[in-house]
């Protein structure tokens, strides 16, 4: 058991997740999906629902990219892209209103935009069409769930002191005055800052100049 | 010969994701469809303060609410003699829509619920809340619903605004008084 453990982790696919969930962490290494990272992070339960959508995009665009990686005519590559993430996020999108249609209702056109994230197109073309399909949705995964806490950090600072809850639980005491700015978008930018601050600061990232 | 390679490529995918989308179109159509309809039920109910469960929902509207359309209008009116309808309108940063409800007097409101709305967070957005739309209980539509600043509120016929929120406030007073009239009026006739 304990062997295969470690197998696991020497394995080159567990060090690809690792990377992007900590070195190339899409958000503060790469600075890719802020947009929508302000955008949906007033509250915890929209900022689950966004990571995962995001996640799903990558994994199933990195499978799809990854196996036709060989066929793919160099000049219509960024075409296949697009559909292929277009077609993964209009599946996002019908499911959640399916199944979940109060999230769709709060996080509404930010699902449809998924398509514009720049990091699902970004490990398309820089990952899955050079690598192999384990790689490639082992990428997927470890850049979707380090996007995903990411934007989860951002909301539960954000929905803690603008709403003063988190996933709708009071956590603040009775008299806490709610920081409205917080629960809109000049709160999101104060929040990313500090966190990339102090993220890079750890991470070491330093900028070449 | 080239050209001709992808062509066929972008053919064959396209038809394939076509084909995915189509199913699961297919597939999600009737759920969300039925989504709808449940939200719709249980705004009404809401708005005329009657319980239900997630389970009974059908059957306690179906017990308790007449739907009637009217010129393309519809109607719901419960085993009282009230009556509520949709209304709709634009907000401050997109469409606002609700259910207004009326006594049997076609005059006073009894309740007000909101479907939807895209005001701001915290400020224009707390008028989905059910304590401040508890204000507009019993007020008067005729000669019009005006809302006035927080705390002026007096006669029967004015509400207080959302402190901090003055064109929500402004934009949803227009919505009910452009639309009960007409409403109110076509109920009246039956």
């Amino acid at each position: 058991m304990a062997k295969n453990i470690k197998k696991l982790l020497r394995a080159k696919g567990f060090k690809v997740m690792m990377i992007g969930l900590w070195r190339d962490n899409p958000v503060f290494c790469m600075l890719l999906g802020i947009c929508s990272g302000l955008a949906v992070t007033n509250k915890v339960e929209n900022a689950i629902a966004m990571g995962a959508g995001v996640t799903f995009v990558l994994i199933f665009t990195a499978l799809t990219i990854s196996a036709l990686r060989n066929f793919i005519p160099a000049r219509v590559r960024i075409i296949t892209y697009m559909i292929a993430i277009a077609s993964f996020v209009i599946i996002v999108d019908r499911f959640l209103q399916a199944f979940y249609p109060v999230i769709r209702e709060a996080i509404g056109p930010y699902v449809g935009l998924i398509i514009t994230n720049c990091i699902i197109m970004g490990r398309a073309e820089a990952f899955a069409s050079k690598n192999k399909i384990t790689h490639s949705m082992m990428d997927g995964l470890g850049v979707g769930l380090g996007y995903s806490y990411t934007l989860v950090i951002i909301a539960i600072v954000r929905e803690s002191l603008g709403f003063g809850t988190i996933l709708g639980f009071r956590v603040m005491p009775d008299g806490w005055t709610n920081w409205v700015m917080m629960a809109m978008a000049p709160g999101a930018f104060f929040v990313l800052s500090i966190y990339l601050w102090i993220t890079r600061t750890i991470a070491g990232v330093e900028s070449k100049e | 010969m080239k050209v001709l390679k992808i062509i066929i490529f972008v053919v064959l995918l396209g038809s394939f994701f076509t084909t995915l989308l189509v199913a699961i179109n297919h597939y999600t159509t009737p759920i969300i469809q039925k989504n709808e309809e449940l939200k719709k039920k249980r705004s009404v109910l809401d708005v005329f303060d009657i319980s239900y469960t997630k389970e009974n929902l059908e059957d306690i509207f179906s017990d308790n609410i007449e739907v009637v359309q009217k010129e393309n209008k519809e109607f719901y009116l419960s085993l009282s003699r009230e009556v509520a309808f949709g209304i709709k309108g634009s907000g401050v940063w997109g469409p606002i829509k609700g259910i207004i409800a009326f006594n049997p007097d076609f005059e006073s409101i009894k309740g007000i619920t909101i479907i939807h709305q895209e005001e701001t967070p915290g400020l224009g957005g707390r008028i989905s809340e059910e304590e401040y739309l508890a204000k507009f209980q019993g007020k008067k539509v005729f000669p019009a619903l005006k809302i006035v600043p927080h705390g002026k509120a007096k006669a029967e016929n004015e509400v207080d605004a959302i402190t901090g929120a003055t064109m929500t406030s402004k934009a949803f007073e227009e919505l009910i008084n452009n639309q009960v009239g007409e409403y109110l009026a076509l109920i009246k006739e039956n």
